[in-house]
Parts: structure tokens; C-alpha cells; sequence
């Protein structure tokens, strides 16, 4: 019998090392050096002229009072708030696909459409439809209804923000449930439709529990875009406005960095949003290890 | 002493390479303008004035996205890499960012408008252009409004006479306004103020000193009220782009005035171009109060050379020459660009409507205060305005948020 000599796995785990070098370089390079980086930075008063003088948690102190900092993560929580309606949309719409109502196949293809356009596109389509004199008001001049400045109303502009992340997104995740769906065994929904359960009996208790860990999955990948990918449709479609309307933590910090000349403060927005990142990361971890031990 | 083979080449590599950059002045340059097709015979002018100096030498115009200049700029700055010389707006973009550029003070002695690219009287680019705002007017749509289309409004009642016969006539609005990034409020800052705000004020302003109570300041916001809520204002202002949406429905017919600038776009020359020279207008924003009213206008852009440029006396010469009096009169003449440099012959640009502007520039000058606004207020100033357009604050409430945007800032 060959024993496993000692030598071997030290060989074993050089080897290991080698292949994981390269994705551990490019992690240390470029996430945890410039999140440290930008972690000091957060404690100065860089102004991108080459400048920085240590503040302490001045900027900390500032983006708690700004009241621009205040709005953006009301809109923030604003926003998480619709996410029932984000995760929710697309498994029914996968399901009723799934269900095989007619044109399925066509549906599949039209809903995916939107999430391969970047943001900005949508962005610039979006304008054109909501905008004042744009295509919506002007179909409903068409039926007597007098128009409403979407885009530039701060009772409106978030709700159509939200509308065009939704559109543009949701695609993806009715992909996703599509791909669920074919876990979930068919014999247990044919046993329970013979048995007379209806439609919504099947849905609420065979067919959500077994799409859990997806439902948990998309959640997670939706609250992420949310709060990080949709800077280009808010520069495209409102500039952040009317006033702090649509105003969210990644816009400020590009406000601030770019146009303000403030990296520093930047910086510590960034830590902040940081901070919210990784709740959610964490929230990931331990409901994906949840489902693993089940 | 003999040297070793190896010594003798650690020596001739680095003295090769320090060989090379003496002969070799090779600058980049950032600008947003090197890609407008208008402005090739500016560019390539300036290149070959450069070779000449510098047989050796080449310049390398990097065009970059309007929009997203300063950002790159900013970031390019901070990290201590960037371009030689740069392309910059006048005012604070220019002031904020001094202590990464060097002072110009030869270069732009004598040009106009080098003040808001200064900093404690040293100037940190040399202007290429004057920049200013004035009110164009359609003059069909008064004369189907039935007002004189000759006769532009020389007073705040005058002009909301103009404003309401537009409105009765009931075809287009009397302003169209582009507020959606803020601009159409910034704008305004200066077309309430250019014509009260004297030197002392301007100073003041400058500093952050000037409350937004005092009520030559206060004016910004309550006039910016009372045209809205008399309606001069399109509707849908907070969702129209000024560049270029509310400046193509001005071209279209579609409202009978707005607020243009003097040079390179939504100037005379573009509207000329779409409503005709001869029925295109200007005159200068009056306020109440005021018998005369002020043209506004001070350095639009300029060139600056980055502090941290390792070829600064070609940096330096490029800048002259892309300011010198014929690459200003090349540039003038492609784009309708009002010249900086006094030595310009100015004779071959021409309209009705730039015969006014000048006249009224040399008898009735003002400063643009918006220029020289802290940034931060400034952007606060843009939100409150969207606000009042969309009467979700009151001018009390504005002025208050922005007398806090003034002591934190």
C-alpha cells in the first residue's frame, strides 16, 4: 500500500498556490490596495491638485450632516423598498413562460433585449420617451391628458428612474428563474394539479419554496446594480435632480470627485457605500451557506 | 581608473535616455475641442507653429469628452501624471485647480478676460476666447406677436410687456430654459446680478462673503421666481438639456428667446445660421431697478500648463502659440469665438446681432459672477433652482438652503 508522503502535499499545495497567484494578484491590486488607499484618503483633504492634509473623520462628520448625503440614501432606501416588485416581476413573468403561454419563446427574447443595452442607451431612449415634449406626453395629449414633466418633477422623476432600472434589468433575472424553474420537478406540480390544487396553490407552495436559493440569489444580484450600477442612467436621464430627487450614493461621490475637485470626501462617501456593500455581501454569504447546509 | 564593461553600460543607458528627452519635446495636450472638425485649421496651425520652434518636438492633442473633462482632469491631476498643457473654462474651474498649474503671467499680459483665470492677480491660463451671456430674440415671433421686432426690451417692464403678448399669442413660450444639468440656473446667477454687482460686490461674491440675504444676491432667486410663476418659462425646464435641447428649440422657432453665450456655441453665428442673421436679436438681460442694462462677459476658455509638466518652456511656447494673434484670428473665424487676444482683427466676423453685442460689450460691460461662485454653492444653486422651478420650495426656503451651502463651504 503507498502511503501519502508529506513531500507530496507540500508539492500538492506550492501547486495550489501557483494557480491561485494570478487572481490573488489582480484581487490585492486592484480591490484591496486602492479600498485601503482610498480608506486613507477618506481621513485627508485631497483636493487632485497633489494635496492632502489629514482631517480625521472630519468628512465622516460632514457626510452624516450634508443634507444632500441625507437625501441620497433616503432615495437609497427608497429604492431597496421596491425591490419585492424587482425580484417578484420576473419570476412571475418566468413562470407564466415557463407555464407555456403562447409566444413564450418570443417574450423570452423581448425581455432579455433591454439588459444587453449599456445603461446610458437606455438612458438616452428613456429621455426621448419621458421628457416634457417627449413620446409618452405626447400620447397622452393624444387622449386628453395633459402631460407630466416625468423627469423633471421630484414626484415623479425617482418613480420613472426606478420604472427604467426595472426595465432595463429585469430581464437578466427572468433568465435566471427560467433556469430555476427546470429544478423544480414537475411530477410534484402535476401530482398537486390533479389533486385540484389551482394555479396560485401551485405557485405559493410547491413552486416559490423550491425557487428559494434563486429567489435569494437574484435579490442579492439586484440589490447590488441597485446600489452601484445605475450611474449611467441617473446622469443620463436626470443629472441626479430635480434638486436631490434621484440623487444616490454613487452620483454624489462622482459629483464630488469629479466636479468638485473633493477626493477626500469622495473618498469617505465611498466608505460609506462600502459599508453597505458589505452588509449585503455578508447577508449573501450567511444565506448561502443556509442553503449549503440544508 | 578602468571601468568595467558592465559599469560603462550602466552608465551610457540612462545617458542615452536623458540624450533622447533634451532633443525630443513631444507635449500632450487635453482638450474637448481637437475633435470638432471646425476647429482642424486652429490645431494643425498651431502644431506646425510648434514644429517650427521645435524641429524636434511634436504636440499630441488628446480630445475629451466634455462632459467628463474635469473629472478625468481631476483624476489625472491627483495622480500626479496629466497632460503639458490643458485646455480650461475660465472661473473656478480654472482657480480651484491653480496649485496644479503654473502662473502664466508673461504669457497673458495684455489678453482680455484673464482675471477669472486668476488667482491673487497671477493668471493660470491665457484666454482664448470672450464668454458671455446675452438674451437672442426671434424676431418673427415678434412680429407675430405684434410687437416692433426692431425694438428689443431695454427694461424689466419691457420686457414682461415682450413676455405677454408671446404668452396671449399662445404659439411658444417666451423663454425656453434648459435647467436639467443646472445650467439654466447657473446662467442666471450672473444675468440677475451683472447688472447691480459693483467691483466691491464682485470681490465679496469671490470670497464667499456675499450673504445670499443681501438683497442684491436675494435677487437671483426672486427674479428666477417671478419669471416662473408669470410663465416666461417653458414648461418642462427641469427635463430640457440647455446644451443643446433648449438652444435646438430656440433654433426651431420654438420659443421666442433664450439665453445664449457670445462664443463657440449657441452664439450668434448658429442661430444666425438657422433663423437668419437678420432675424436673429440680442440684448442684455435687464433687471429692475436698472435704466441700462449690462453685457456680461469675461475669459471663456484658455490654455494652462500643468505644474507637473517635465517640458515646461515648450509648454510654456505652445501656449503662446495657441494664443498668438494668428491662431486666435483662425480659431474666431471657424467658430464664431469672440478673441481674448486685443491684437485680433475682428472685422471679418459679422452679423447684425454681433454688431450690438460688441457695441454694448465696449459701452456696458459686466463681470460674470456665476464663474467665480464656489463649486459646491454652485451646485446647491442648481438644485434649489430645479426645486423652484418645480415650486417644491419657496425663495425663503432656497435662500436658506443656500446660506447653508455657503458657511459649510
Amino acid at each position: 500500500m503507498n502511503e501519502i508522503k508529506p513531500k507530496n502535499s507540500r508539492v500538492e499545495r506550492r501547486f495550489a498556490v501557483f494557480f491561485l497567484a494570478p487572481a490573488l494578484l489582480l484581487l490585492i491590486t486592484f480591490r484591496l490596495i486602492p479600498l485601503g488607499w482610498g480608506f486613507l484618503m477618506s481621513f485627508t483633504d485631497a483636493d487632485n491638485t497633489g494635496q492632502a492634509n489629514w482631517v480625521g473623520a472630519a468628512n465622516y462628520i460632514k457626510a452624516i450632516e450634508d443634507p444632500t448625503f441625507q437625501d441620497s440614501i433616503v432615495n437609497t432606501l427608497l429604492l431597496l423598498a421596491t425591490m419585492p416588485i424587482m425580484v417578484m416581476l420576473p419570476m412571475l413573468l418566468a413562470i407564466l413562460i415557463h407555464q407555456g403561454v403562447p409566444g413564450g419563446r418570443f417574450f423570452r427574447a423581448v425581455y432579455f433585449l433591454p439588459a444587453v443595452l449599456s445603461s446610458v442607451i437606455v438612458g438616452a431612449i428613456f429621455n426621448i420617451v419621458l421628457r416634457y415634449d417627449g413620446s409618452l406626453n405626447s400620447f397622452l395629449d393624444s387622449i386628453g391628458i395633459d402631460g407630466v414633466d416625468w423627469l423633471g418633477s421630484s414626484n415623479t422623476a425617482l418613480i420613472s428612474l426606478i420604472a427604467v432600472q426595472l426595465w432595463s434589468t429585469f430581464g437578466m433575472s427572468v433568465l435566471i428563474f427560467m433556469a430555476g424553474l427546470t429544478t423544480v420537478p414537475d411530477d410534484i406540480i402535476e401530482a398537486a394539479r390533479i389533486d385540484g390544487a389551482r394555479f396560485w396553490q401551485r405557485l405559493y407552495f410547491i413552486v416559490i419554496p423550491s425557487l428559494k436559493p434563486i429567489i435569494e440569489f437574484v435579490a442579492v444580484v439586484t440589490t447590488v446594480g441597485l446600489l452601484t450600477n445605475m450611474f449611467g442612467l441617473i446622469y443620463v436621464l436626470t443629472g441626479g435632480g430635480p434638486g436631490t430627487a434621484t440623487t444616490m450614493p454613487e452620483f454624489l461621490i462622482w459629483l464630488e470627485q469629479g466636479k468638485l475637485n473633493r477626493p477626500g470626501y469622495a473618498a469617505a462617501l465611498s466608505m460609506f457605500l462600502f459599508l453597505m456593500m458589505a452588509g449585503v455581501a455578508y447577508a449573501q454569504v450567511r444565506i448561502m451557506s443556509r442553503n449549503a447546509k440544508v | 581608473m578602468k571601468l568595467s564593461t558592465k559599469l560603462k553600460l550602466a552608465m551610457a543607458v540612462p545617458a542615452a535616455l536623458f540624450a533622447g528627452q533634451a532633443v525630443a519635446q513631444e507635449l500632450t495636450v487635453w482638450d474637448w475641442k481637437s475633435g470638432d472638425p471646425a476647429t482642424q485649421a486652429y490645431f494643425e496651425s498651431a502644431k506646425e507653429a510648434f514644429k517650427a520652434k521645435y524641429p524636434e518636438g511634436d504636440v499630441k492633442f488628446v480630445v475629451q469628452p466634455h462632459d467628463q473633462y474635469y473629472t478625468l482632469l481631476g483624476t489625472a491631476f491627483g495622480s500626479g501624471q496629466g497632460p503639458d498643457v490643458v485646455l480650461l473654462h475660465g472661473g473656478s474651474q480654472t482657480q480651484t485647480r491653480s496649485e496644479a498649474l503654473v502662473a502664466l503671467n508673461d504669457e497673458a499680459d495684455g489678453f482680455a478676460g484673464a482675471d477669472v483665470f486668476s488667482v491673487d492677480n497671477d493668471p493660470y491660463a491665457v484666454p482664448l476666447t470672450i464668454q458671455g451671456f446675452v438674451v437672442y430674440y426671434n424676431k418673427s415671433r415678434y412680429a407675430e406677436a405684434g410687437l416692433n421686432a426692431d425694438a428689443a426690451p431695454t427694461s424689466w417692464d419691457e420686457l414682461a410687456t415682450v413676455c405677454e403678448a408671446i404668452i396671449a399669442k399662445g404659439d411658444v413660450p417666451c423663454f425656453a430654459m434648459g435647467n436639467k444639468q443646472g445650467f439654466g440656473g447657473e446662467f442666471f446667477v450672473t444675468l440677475a446680478t451683472a447688472n447691480t454687482f459693483t467691483e466691491a460686490d464682485y470681490t465679496a461674491w469671490a470670497a464667499g462673503e456675499l450673504a445670499w440675504t443681501e438683497p442684491k444676491v436675494r435677487a437671483i432667486v426672486d427674479l428666477f421666481v417671478e419669471m416662473n410663476d408669470r410663465g416666461w418659462i417653458q414648461k418642462g425646464a427641469n427635463s430640457t438639456a440647455k446644451f443643446m435641447d433648449e438652444y435646438e428649440m430656440f433654433m426651431r422657432s420654438d420659443a421666442a428667446h433664450t439665453v445664449g453665450l457670445l462664443s463657440d456655441v449657441a452664439h450668434w453665428k448658429q442661430f444666425g445660421e438657422f433663423l437668419g442673421d437678420e432675424n436673429l436679436g440680442a440684448f442684455p438681460m435687464p433687471t429692475p431697478g436698472v435704466a441700462e442694462a449690462k453685457l456680461p462677459f469675461a475669459g471663456g476658455i484658455g490654455w494652462g500648463v500643468s505644474a507637473k509638466s517635465e517640458n515646461q518652456d515648450a509648454a510654456r511656447a505652445l501656449v503662446s502659440i495657441l494664443t498668438d494673434a494668428d491662431r486666435q484670428a483662425t480659431f474666431a473665424l471657424e467658430t464664431g469665438a469672440l478673441p481674448a487676444n486685443p491684437n485680433v482683427d475682428t472685422s471679418k466676423l459679422s452679423s447684425p446681432s454681433l454688431s450690438a453685442i460688441l457695441g454694448i460689450m465696449a459701452e456696458r460691460p459686466a463681470g460674470m459672477p456665476h464663474a467665480v461662485l464656489n463649486p459646491a454653492v454652485l451646485e446647491e444653486w442648481k438644485r434649489q433652482s430645479q426645486k423652484l422651478l418645480g415650486g417644491e420650495t419657496t425663495a425663503d426656503e432656497a435662500i436658506a438652503a443656500m446660506e447653508a451651502a455657503r458657511a459649510a463651504n
